[in-house]
Parts: structure tokens; C-alpha cells; sequence
């Protein structure tokens, strides 16, 4: 199960497919009344709006990456982001275009390898806005596929956690009874576990993957929506509407999906968007605990657990610290800016 | 509300006994207890010395269930009588049906024995009795100071709700949010301890008034980690209270402001807040994982931290047993305090 | 509405409290002052991690012998200034001892211990004074070591020579009971200051074995009194022996905090050995001269913090409350510049820089028993052509340690300088051995596609990561594909048990012993994994004989001669992909020099010295603080009080 997440194609076809439907969700609940306000409301959000609009940017740049073309090496497909800033070589051995890999660490813009005693001259001097990691890959570069790597884990997650943990919370929400109180024992003993080291077990058995690594945090994140869902069903049961549907004899299922669904919708839309950043946040821990991204993918958990020791060197590098916690800082900022103009627009009193 | 609890008490045991089973099914299926003899042992380790550790340790029982109990073993027996020897043939059983590693982990647990770290062999009931001291030195100040410091600003915010410091503290608590924590610690330790060269970077020692000099900083650090997201929740809270009618009458009553917001407004904001942060309480004793290991405090965190490194599993094993009963503790310790604050509520 | 009162209050107390606090990391000293009024002289020292127990039959871990090897004293001991090669001297026992052909076709080794030699002063003994040592003492851990109870890590290695080892083992397990009163055939005692060890065949290495914790002589009294348990009429709970050693070294153990550190004391009864009279490089003269014979230890107190991150002990010693620390891999980037001299801010402070070349060898293991790896030698060696070691070692310890061409590293007899490894780094020949394999430019015959092989791993940390992707990168150049598969240190152990793996980075050998033996035993046929260490899976019938004949035998040219074919078969065989030979450089603080530079004792802190005075000078040079900065924030804080006030007014009025 987890080795079919860790496929590349597995993992971008869900990604991609995650935000169709979450778009499909946002297009199909533009019927809705309610959400045609929420929407209204959301476009006069001035931030709310900006933070989308960085989101957005974010996605494209995580498509630029998941993108592959049918070309490197034995056409195995490289992503377009490589493709565009991959060092192509002529007869001569000189670099015609793009950004090489240098042998190790160099300063943003510096034409010379960071070294004391023998600064070497790089491949592409100067072409490397924010300089070279230790294996010299270009850091600006690594912070941009890095983007592919939190979409997956927080895209991947949450299509895993948000099926289970809304047909779970539904479920519990409207049979009550016997059917509650297994759910409810599912998710109290989950919840009884102290989560790190539930997630650090779970990595241990699993090994490393980007794929796992969601499988995991998919497995161990529901049970909060479940609550979260289940409390607004319970409430909503007990409204007029629900009870008029039972009595004209709708069946479970419709009143289920026509009537509760579309009721706790924009929850988990705003825990979607919210339960992302967090998912993001969540990996850096990961990375510094020894089960984070898996050798040779981007990340910027891993390239901050990295940085530890480059900041004690001399001289110092800061470059590739700053980068990775800039670029997460503003993804988990907009998602979280963006979470609360959802919040606004579907409940504008709280705002 | 007698039989409340004794039923809520009795709905923590499958509970547990849940929690046990997924703990050790995920900890037997990452390796083998004879792989873990082997990390232990090093680098001259040979099967006998493996199978003597395992013995040691009862870990050489079958994992689950002893099948072998159900079948009946021919034993040959030789005896030596008068000169003559005679072999004779009995039929035993493999021992007790439940004589495996599980349930034998279960049963001490349930007498609250927690055995031997799997690695030093120090008993288990010293090493939390020994970590807990140094965890709750951080925790329990960081969460109250916390709890302050975030109520304080909160309502500094509501005070001057819509105001420019509003609107620029929201937006710098949900800042303060999107960071990883990691970089709190590295550039705290980093400025603090380093740069100005306040506190000490490193260690920890127990003797009196000079065991703060080791603390403030973690506890800072804490406290800062939380106090974005905090500080919004409370806001959110105060500000639904500031909206009810206790607070327009007691305006029109001529209250001044300042009184109304830290008599009225604290007063009824608080209990909400309680209700919300006292399940956390008892979770305190296990400390903090990373500010522990940033800062060498020898507490749970830490000692958790080093079981899971090391594959310890006896450790993590007490580890979750405890951390899921304190999980518990706060649930209960949460609806009796829903209880007491909201009349209307009746435990049933 | 402004209350400034309270917060000036506030601000000063602050100010009072930092001024008062000292970002001295350290607990007090055990004393003020020595009792003839000198100063007490402590000495910090650190270590990366725990020690797993402090059973000196038990302990096997680098750690555990760091701690034990100021307290427990071994029969006999590395010389502190001979490290090319290697030699002993006495420790507790009068003089070396020599091997003597017995009747029973074995070897005798007759050891006679040295007389007064006290415990340390211990609650287990009567009147809490250390009672005389004497052979019992010595039996007592021969003894332990065959209990199954004890785990003794070394007696698979002794029992095979030492006469009786095993059946006592063997009954001890049976019965499931250690009988202590019965006495191991091959340990016979003379009289109550000599023994004599039975061997059973020729096994020179026994000398070695008598310099470790192992068979360091053990107090019966303080197994027993150290229970862990509490006892009726003390108030508090008594240590268990496997965390509180007593023993007859130059400190006696004072406490071990787990996570935090272990602290020693002086021991004012010792005298089984002095400083050396000479024999030092010329480089110590100055500092060794005045020593000379004289008693040591020369300090009163250890204390060894434990760092499990690399980054605070960096820092403690940069603020002078460290003595000198061992520059782990994190670290060396941000101390050694490139030409391997300290950077200039260390030296500014004085610091100085001392490189230490440890007794090992690490290599990529090839896995023999692998369809693909296994029956293709030229494969084998077209791998190790292409793993360009230097600028590894460059990039990950600065160029610190040293490319290893052969198994045997420097310091240990039969290490050949002057031998180069044909296959060292060399990419057009690892081409050409590559085609050669029958996979020309890394293409697979067979399938059309580049070869694939995986690299197993041990990637917690981020260096680790970034080496096995350098590695990775490496042998790609070759155009074959390398699969790199992370696993934690257990589930890497599991696979080379198994044998599961076809390439395995980062294996690697610290010396028990400085003898060949010790090395070349990672490549006996019968070590293979469970039993031994021979994770490569090496079978070599001529190798094997060689490997036997020279085990048993002394020192002397024709060991050499085997030695060197051995050397030379396993290059050319290339079970493993040599890459280097650990080393670490140490930064020494100007207050505290280090007088010997010999590995193999551990840290040998019982012959080294310490300048309290320059020490205090110093902290307190580098520890000045700043108090601008919380000026600084007090003001922001009062601008924005002042605002928020002022806006509310507004509101307001």
C-alpha cells in the first residue's frame, strides 16, 4: 500500500487529481448559496485574496516540478524545472545555458568555490543567485523543488485523511449508537498515543518515501477532522431540515450526501486548507528526527536540519538556511492567511 | 458523578490495552528482538551471546500467543535406577497459553511495573522519576507563563480591537505561527546564549535559585513557540464575550473600561480557557523533545528521544503506556472541569 | 493607565539577575581548594554520548571505556608516549609477561601482581577504606566473564583460548546459576599475588586482552553492596555496580547522571604507575620534562559532559568551559580551514590544533555472495577505481583523515607506507575494468539498460545523507545506476546478518588491539555474520591458512612476509572498497596541553595537566556581556505602550 504511494506518477496523479476536485468542490459549491457568499465576501478580503495569489504561485512552481518530459537520460523524464535550469554543455565542454553543479559550497552570485585557502573557480560562476549547498547543487534551485515535496506531503495527506476522516465523522455524526461508540474507540486510542513517537514508529517500519511518509501522517491526522465533522453532524441532526427529510422517507444515503455533506463542506475545506500548513510545518520536525524526506528529494526540512552545522562554519553559510525558511515561511503563512479569510467568509460574524 | 467516573475509568482500560497492542505490533514489526540483541551487544556479538541477552530479557518467548501450549511435546526422559538405565516417555505441555512476550508485558504493566530499560538496564520506575523533575522544570513554568503571557497580549488585542496594533498582532501571531520550531531553537540558542552570552548554551543542573540560569531560555523559547497560535485562540475568545450583553450593560452602567475588561471579560473568557487548556496538564511530564535535546536537559523528552534512537523498546513501550494514561487523565480532568464552570452540564 | 513603576522595577531586577547569573554551564567542584591549600584542579572533558554500562566486564562501547579507563586500572596498560607502533607496559602486574610452552602442548602466561595496591575508598569495604588488591580480585572477573548473566562481549574471543572458559559458560547456562566458588581451569593462582593463565594454543593477542576493562580486577564486595536496591537504615537508594565501577585506578567514580555527565575524583591512595621517564616526541620535551617519574594523577577532579549535539560542545569550548575537544565531523568545517590549520578566530583565542589518526579502517563492504558483485572481480574493482576518496574526504572532513590503501592502518604493525592501492581513484581505468566486467560504459548486456546496483545505507543525519548521495553520484559516473536505500542502524545490522544487501556504505573497524589480527579477521571465512563481522562474505581458502598461521604467531619478519601477502590479496581481491582511515583533530585549549597523543588509552587523563589561572583569565575575557540589547527592548516595549495608550485615548474621548 505504501509502496504504491512512493511511485512518482502515483504520487503527482493524486496530487493533481486532489486539486481538480478540491477546485470541482469549490465550482460545484458555487451553486450553493451559501458558499456564493462566502465567495462574494472572500473577493473583498484584500489579504485573503493576496495569500491565495501566493499559494497559487507555489502551485505552479510544485507543477513545474511534477511536470516529466520525455527526455534525459535513456528518456527515464526529467521535470520540466530541471529541464529549464539543467547546466546543457556544447562539444567544447562550455556551458551554453542553465546551472551547474559545483563541487561544493559557494557564496550567492560568487564566481569562486567558499574556501579560505584555495577558492576554486566554479562551472557557471555568478549564475547562482543563492549560492551552492554542500554538494553544490544550486540552492535557489533545491528551494524551488522543494515546493514539489510539500505539496505532495500536504496534498497526498490530506487526500488520505480527509476521505477517512469525513466519512468517519459522518458516519458517527448521524448513526450514532454503536457505530459512534466504535469510532469514537478507534480514534481515543489513537489519540492516546503521544503523536511523535507514533509517527516516528510508523516511519521506522515503513522506511523512508515521500509516499510513507503522507501514508503516515494520513493514518495518525484524522482523527481530528473526525471529531471536528462529527460534532457539526450531531448538531445538524437535530435540525428541522433533517428530521422533515427522514420523515418524507428519503433514504440514509441521500440524506447524507444531499443534506449533512454539503453542510460541513466549507469545514473541511478551511481544515484542508489550515491542516496543509501544518502538514508542512510538521516535516521540518520529521526531517530533524531522521525519518524526513527520503536522499536525493528536495526539502526544506532537511535542507534546515542541514544548516545546523553550516551555521558553526566559518565563514559562514547562511544561504541555504535562509532560503528554505523563507519559502516555508511564506507557504505556511499564506495557508494560514488564506485558512482564516475562509473562516471570515463563511461565518463573517466572527471576523 | 461517582458512577460517572468509575465508568469513564473503565472506558480507559480497552482503551490502554489498545494503545499496547498497536505500540508493540509497530515496534515488533520494525525489527526483530534479536536484531535489537545485536545492536546492543556490538561488534562481537555471536548467536549464543544473542540468545543469553534474549533469555535475559524474556524476549526469547513467542510473541503473542504461545500456540506451542495447545500441542503436547513427547519428552524423553532418561532415569538411571539400580544400574539400569530407562528411557521413559511423557507427555508435558508447552506452558501456559499466555506465556509470551505480550502478555507478560501486559500483566506487569497492569501492576504498574515497568521493568528495565532494555539498553542500560536501569530500572524504568527511576529513569521516569529522574527525567520528570528536569521536564516539568521547563514545562509547567512555560505553560503558565505562556498561558499569561498570551491572555495578557490577547487582551491588550481586544482592548484595542480594529486599532493598527490589531491588526499588526494578528498578522504577527499567525507569523509567529509559520515557522518550524527548530528555528526558534537554533537562533534563540544561537542569540541568547552565544551572541550576548546570557545563559549558559548547554546543560542543566538541580542545586537551588541557580538551576533557573539553565531554564530561562528553554522556557522563553516555549513560550514564544506558542504564543501565536495561543494568543489568536484567545482573542477569538475574549472577543465573543466582549460582544455579549453583560459587557453593553455594564458600560452603560458607567463600568470604566479597563475595569470591564479585566474583571468581566478575563473572568468569563478564563473559564472557556480552562476548559481548553487543562487537558494538557498532566501531558507536562513528558516534557519537550526538542528543547530538551537542543539544550542538553536531561528530562523525558530527552530520555524518549535517546529510547528512540536506540530502539529501546522496553522504554518506549512505558513510554506510550504512561504518556496514554496521562492522555486520559486530561480527558477526564477536562469534562469534570466543564462540570464545575458550566452548571448546565450534568456528568451522566 | 501607565504603570511605569512596576516595569522599571521589573527591567532593573532583570538586569540584576542576568548580571548575577554566570553562563557557566558547570556544577561546583567536589572542593575549593586541595587540603594543603593549592587550588583544586578540575579538568572538563566531553563525550558524544552515553556510556551503555559501567560493568567492566560488560562494557564494550567507546563510550564506557572513556569513563572506565580512569577508574579501572588493567593488568596492563598502553604506554601514553609510544604510538608507532604500539607498546605496552605494566599496570598492575609487576611486568609483562612472557609466553612459556606448557606439557598440554598449550601456552602459560605467569603474571605476578604489584603489592598495596588499594580500592578506592568505598562504602562496600569495611570501614569504607579500600582493602589490599589480590588475585581473588583478578578470578573474580575471569569468573564474571564466563557468567552468562554478565553478557561478557570478549568471551567468545578468550574462551576459545583460555583453558575451561567455555564448559564454565556452558555449565553456568545449564544450571542457570554462576557458581563463584569453583575456580576456571586455565586461571590458576600460585599464591594471593600471582596467577598463572592457561592457553590452550598459541594466542600472542592475550597481552592485548590484558590491557582492556575486561579483565580488570573486580571487588566482590562492591558487585554485592552496589544492588540498586534500598536498604533498611539508609536513607537513601545504593547505586547498581553496573553504573557505580570501583576499581583501583588513578579517580575514583564520583557519579554518572544520565544525559548529563559523569564526574570523578582523585584517588589519594594511588601509585601503580608514574609519568613516563621518557620516550616522548620532541615536540612534548618542554611540557614532559618536569614530569618525568613523577606521581600522577596530576588533577583532582574529571568531569565529562555528554553532548549528544555537536553544536554545544562547539560552543563551550569557544566560551572556554570545555578543556580541549575532539572536533567531530559537524565540526571540523567550522574550525579546520582547508589547509588544515585552525581558523583564525580559534587562533586569535590562543587555541591550538592537534591531529589524532585513530587505529581504523573504513570501506564500502561488497557484498561476495551476490549474483552480480560476487563472481565478478573485475566489477568489484572498477567500483573502488571510481570512488574518488580524496575529495570526499575533502568535502565531508575538510581532507582531515587519510585515503586508506590498504586494510591496516597507520600505527599498526604491517601497515606498508609506501603500498598505494592499484585500484585508488582512477576513472578512465575504472572504465576500462568496467568494460572489461562485461558491462561496457555501464551498460547491461543482458537487458539493454545501465547496470543497477543499490547502496545500502546508515542515513539519520544530514551529513550522512549528503556523503551516500556524493557516493551515489560517484559510481554513477561510471553510467551504471545506483539505487541508495536509507535504513536505521538495526535494520542495516539485520541485512548484513542476512547478507541482503549487494553494496553497503560506511562500514568500518576501530582497533581493539594494535595488531593485524584485529583487521584482518573482518575477512576470516568463518566470522561470517551472525557469528563474526565478516559482513563482505570473503571466502578464501589460501587467505584463510594464512590468516591461521599468522594469528598465532609473534612478531617477526616472517609474520611480516604473511602479513603483507595478506595485505596484498584482499587489494587485489577488492572484497570492500577501502576509502580511508579515521582521523580527528583536537583543539587544545592554551591552559590545558595535552602531554601524549596516544588513542588507544582513551584519553589517558590521568597523565595530564592543567593551568587554572590562565583558565579563569580567559573565561572571563570571553564571556563579556552585552546589556545594550535589553535596554533596547525595554524602549520598544515603553514606545509601544505609550502608542496602544494614546490610541485608546483617542478612541475614546
Amino acid at each position: 500500500m505504501e509502496r504504491f504511494f512512493d511511485q512518482i506518477w502515483v504520487q503527482n496523479t493524486l496530487v493533481v487529481f486532489g486539486f481538480v476536485l478540491v477546485f470541482g468542490l469549490i465550482v460545484l459549491g458555487s451553486r450553493n448559496e451559501r458558499w456564493q457568499r462566502a465567495f462574494r465576501y472572500l473577493r473583498r478580503d484584500r489579504l485573503g485574496m493576496v495569500s491565495g495569489v501566493v499559494i497559487a504561485l507555489y502551485l505552479l512552481i510544485g507543477a513545474l516540478e511534477m511536470i516529466q518530459l520525455p527526455l534525459g537520460p535513456g528518456h527515464s523524464g526529467i521535470s520540466v524545472l530541471d529541464w529549464m535550469t539543467d547546466a546543457q554543455f556544447d562539444a567544447g565542454g562550455k556551458v551554453k545555458r542553465g546551472i551547474a553543479t559545483e563541487k561544493s559550497y559557494s557564496a550567492p552570485l560568487a564566481d569562486r568555490s567558499l574556501s579560505v585557502a584555495k577558492p576554486e573557480p566554479l562551472i557557471t560562476p555568478g549564475r547562482h543567485l543563492l549560492g551552492t549547498d554542500a554538494l553544490g547543487k544550486d540552492t535557489l534551485v533545491q528551494t524551488l523543488k522543494a515546493c514539489r515535496t510539500a505539496l505532495i506531503i500536504g496534498g497526498l495527506t490530506s487526500a488520505i485523511y480527509i476521505p477517512i476522516g469525513a466519512l468517519l465523522g459522518v458516519l458517527a455524526g448521524y448513526y450514532r449508537r454503536w457505530v459512534d461508540d466504535i469510532i469514537q474507540f478507534v480514534y481515543s486510542t489513537l489519540a492516546s498515543i503521544p503523536d511523535i513517537l507514533f509517527l516516528v514508529a510508523f516511519l521506522l517500519v515503513l522506511g523512508k518515501g515521500l509516499g510513507k511518509m503522507s501514508f503516515a501522517l494520513g493514518i495518525t491526522g484524522w482523527v481530528g477532522l473526525c471529531r471536528l465533522i462529527r460534532g457539526e453532524v450531531l448538531r445538524q441532526s437535530e435540525r428541522q431540515y433533517v428530521a422533515a427529510a427522514r420523515s418524507i422517507g428519503q433514504s440514509h444515503w441521500k440524506i447524507i450526501t444531499r443534506h449533512l455533506l454539503p453542510n460541513v463542506m466549507h469545514l473541511i475545506l478551511i481544515n484542508f486548507v489550515l491542516g496543509f500548513s501544518g502538514l508542512v510545518l510538521v516535516e521540518a520536525i520529521l526531517s530533524y528526527l531522521g525519518v524526513g524526506a527520503p536522499l536525493g528529494t528536495a526539502s526544506w526540512g532537511a535542507m534546515i536540519n542541514g544548516a545546523r552545522s553550516e551555521l558553526s562554519r566559518e565563514p559562514l553559510v547562511w544561504w541555504n538556511i535562509t532560503a528554505a525558511t523563507t519559502a516555508l515561511f511564506f507557504l505556511v503563512l499564506s495557508l494560514n492567511l488564506f485558512g482564516d479569510a475562509l473562516r471570515r467568509a463563511f461565518d463573517p460574524r466572527q471576523g | 458523578m461517582f458512577s460517572y467516573l468509575i465508568r469513564r475509568l473503565l472506558y480507559t482500560i480497552p482503551i490502554i490495552f489498545g494503545v499496547m497492542i498497536i505500540t508493540f505490533i509497530l515496534f515488533f514489526a520494525i525489527q526483530k528482538p534479536d536484531t535489537m540483541a545485536r545492536v546492543q551487544l556490538g561488534k562481537r556479538a555471536t548467536p549464543e551471546s544473542v540468545q543469553t541477552w534474549l533469555h535475559n530479557r524474556g524476549y526469547d518467548k513467542p510473541r503473542f500467543i504461545n500456540w506451542d501450549a495447545l500441542k503436547k511435546h513427547k519428552v524423553t526422559i532418561k532415569e538411571e535406577k539400580d544400574g539400569h538405565t530407562r528411557t521413559v516417555t511423557i507427555e508435558e505441555s508447552g506452558g501456559s497459553l499466555f506465556d509470551s512476550i505480550f502478555f507478560h508485558q501486559m500483566w506487569r504493566f497492569a501492576t504498574f511495573d515497568f521493568g528495565k530499560s532494555d539498553v542500560t538496564g536501569r530500572p524504568l520506575k527511576e529513569v521516569f522519576k529522574t527525567g520528570a523533575i528536569p521536564s516539568l522544570l521547563i514545562t509547567v513554568p512555560a505553560f503558565f507563563a505562556g498561558l499569561a503571557t498570551a491572555v495578557a497580549f490577547a487582551l491588550v488585542l481586544v482592548f484595542l480591537r480594529h486599532s493598527p496594533i490589531d491588526t499588526a498582532g494578528t498578522i504577527l501571531c499567525v507569523m509567529l505561527m509559520s515557522l518550524p520550531s527548530m528555528i526558534y531553537i537554533i537562533f534563540g540558542q544561537a542569540l541568547v546564549a552565544i551572541g550576548l552570552k546570557y545563559f549558559p548554551a548547554f546543560g542543566y543542573e538541580l542545586n537551588g535559585l541557580s538551576t533557573m540560569k539553565f531554564l530561562l531560555l528553554p522556557v522563553a523559547l516555549m513560550v514564544v513557540l506558542g504564543l501565536g497560535s495561543d494568543t489568536r485562540l484567545y482573542r477569538t475568545i475574549f472577543l465573543e464575550e466582549y460582544g455579549q450583553d453583560y459587557v453593553r450593560t455594564a458600560f452603560a452602567k458607567g463600568v470604566p473600561i479597563s475595569r470591564v475588561m479585566w474583571v468581566h471579560v478575563l473572568k468569563n473568557g478564563m473559564i472557556a480557557l480552562i476548559t481548553l487548556t487543562v487537558a494538557h496538564l498532566p501531558v507536562l511530564i513528558l516534557g519537550s523533545l526538542l528543547m530538551e535535546n537542543f539544550f542538553g536537559i536531561p528530562g523525558l523528552g530527552n530520555t524518549l528521544y535517546l529510547a528512540i534512537q536506540t530502539t529501546d523498546f522496553a522504554t518506549v513501550q512505558a513510554f506510550v503506556f504512561i504518556g496514554a494514561l496521562l492522555i486520559q487523565a486530561g480527558l477526564i480532568a477536562t469534562d469534570f472541569c466543564y462540570a464545575l464552570v458550566d452548571p448546565r452540564i450534568r456528568l451522566s | 493607565m501607565i504603570r511605569l513603576p512596576p516595569g522599571v522595577l521589573l527591567v532593573a531586577s532583570l538586569l540584576a539577575l542576568l548580571a548575577a547569573c554566570s553562563n557557566d554551564p558547570h556544577p561546583k567542584p567536589f572542593a575549593e581548594k586541595r587540603p594543603d591549600g593549592s587550588p583544586w584542579l578540575v579538568r572538563y572533558s566531553a563525550m558524544p554520548d552515553e556510556p551503555k554500562s559501567l560493568d567492566p566486564q560488560f562494557a564494550y562501547d567507546e563510550m564506557s571505556r572513556r569513563v572506565l579507563e580512569p577508574v579501572m586500572d588493567t593488568p596492563l596498560e598502553y604506554d601514553p608516549m609510544k604510538t608507532n607502533p604500539y607498546e605496552l607496559r605494566p599496570g598492575l602486574l609487576e611486568e609483562i609477561p612472557h609466553g612459556v610452552p606448557n606439557a598440554k602442548g598449550g601456552i602459560d602466561y605467569e603474571c605476578r601482581i604489584k603489592r598495596g595496591i588499594l580500592f578506592h575508598d568505598s562504602p562496600c569495604f569495611p570501614g569504607g577504606k579500600g582493602r589490599e588488591l589480590v588475585v581473588g580480585d583478578f578470578l573474580y572477573a575471569w569468573q564474571r566473564m564466563c557468567d552468562p548473566k554478565v553478557e561478557c562481549p570478549a568471551l567468545s574471543a578468550l574462551a576459545d583460548c583460555v583453558d575451561g572458559m567455555n564448559d564454565a559458560y556452558e555449565e553456568a547456562k545449564k544450571s542457570g546459576q554462576f557458581d563463584y566458588s569453583k575456580g576456571i581451569p586455565g586461571f590458576e593462582i600460585k599464591d594471593p599475588y600471582s596467577f598463572t593463565l592457561h592457553l590452550t594454543k598459541a594466542y600472542p593477542q592475550i597481552l592485548y586482552w590484558l590491557a582492556m576493562h575486561f579483565t580488570s580486577p573486580m571487588a566482590r564486595e562492591a558487585v554485592e553492596y552496589f544492588d540498586g536496591q534500598k536498604h533498611a537504615g539508609e536513607t537513601k537508594q545504593r547505586p547498581s555496580y553496573k553504573f557505580h565501577p570501583v576499581g583501583t585506578g588513578a579517580f575514583s567514580f564520583a557519579e554518572y547522571v544520565p544525559g548529563q555527565r559523569v564526574r570523578m575524583r582523585r584517588n589519594p591512595n594511588y601509585h601503580t604507575v608514574t609519568f613516563p621517564e621518557g620516550g616522548w616526541p620532541p615536540e612534548l620535551e618542554k611540557l614532559n620534562r618536569p614530569l618525568a617519574g613523577k606521581p600522577i594523577p596530576f588533577i583532582d577532579e574529571i568531569e565529562i559532559t555528554i553532548f549528544r549535539e555537536a553544536l554545544p560542545n562547539w560552543l563551550l569550548t569557544r566560551q572556554g568551559y570545555q578543556d580541549g575537544m575532539g572536533v567531530g565531523k559537524d565540526a571540523y568545517n567550522s574550525v579546520v580551514t582547508p589547509i588544515k590549520t585552525l581558523s583564525q578566530s580559534y587562533r586569535d583565542k590562543g587555541m591550538t590544533l592537534d591531529k589524532d589518526v585513530d587505529p581504523s579502517t573504513f570501506y564500502v563492504t561488497l557484498n561476495m555472495q551476490d549474483p552480480v558483485l560476487g563472481p565478478n572481480k573485475k566489477l568489484r574493482q572498477a567500483l573502488s577505481a571510481a570512488f574518488d576518496r580524496q575529495s570526499w574526504l575533502d568535502i565531508f572532513y575538510n581532507g582531515v583523515p587519510t585515503v586508506a590503501d590498504q586494510l591496516i592502518p597507520p600505527g599498526i604493525t604491517g601497515f606498508r607506507p609506501e603500498l598505494r592501492n592499484p585500484y585508488g581513484f582512477n576513472l578512465e581505468k575504472a572504465k576500462k575494468l568496467l568494460a572489461e566486467a562485461g558491462y561496457p560504459n555501464g551498460i547491461d548486456p543482458k537487458t539493454g539498460q545501465p547496470l543497477e546496483i543499490t547502496l545500502d545505507c546508515v542515513a539519520s543525519g544530514a551529513e550522512e545523507r549528503q556523503s551516500a548521495e556524493y557516493e551515489q553520484r560517484q559510481f554513477q559516473q561510471l553510467g551504471i545506476r545506483i539505487k541508495v536505500i536509507e535504513n536505521n542502524f538495526a535494520r542495516m545490522l539485520e541485512k548484513e546478518d542476512q547478507g541482503n544487501f549487494q553494496m553497503a556504505s560506511g562500514s568500518g573497524w576501530m582497533a581493539d588491539y594494535p595488531d593485524p589480527e584485529n583487521f584482518f579477521f573482518l575477512f576470516y571465512s568463518k566470522n561470517i555474520p551472525p557469528i563474526g563481522k565478516n559482513s563482505s562474505r570473503y571466502i578464501d581458502a589460501e587467505f584463510d591458512k594464512l590468516f591461521e598461521s599468522m594469528s598465532s604467531m609473534e612478531n617477526s619478519p616472517e609474520r611480516s612476509q604473511i602479513i603483507d601477502k595478506m595485505n596484498l590479496k584482499l587489494i587485489e581481491d577488492c572484497p570492500m572498497i577501502l576509502s580511508f582511515n579515521k582521523a580527528g583533530y583536537v583543539i587544545v585549549q592554551p591552559w590545558a596541553p595535552r602531554t601524549h597523543h596516544n588513542v588507544m588509552l582513551e584519553g589517558g587523563i590521568k597523565f595530564l595537566v592543567i593551568d587554572p589561572v590562565m583558565r579563569e583569565q580567559k573565561r572571563r575575557e570571553w564571556n563579556r556581556k552585552p546589556l545594550w540589547p535589553i535596554g533596547l527592548v525595554g524602549v520598544c516595549l515603553i514606545g509601544l505602550v505609550m502608542y496602544g495608550v494614546r490610541w485608546n485615548r483617542q478612541r475614546h474621548v
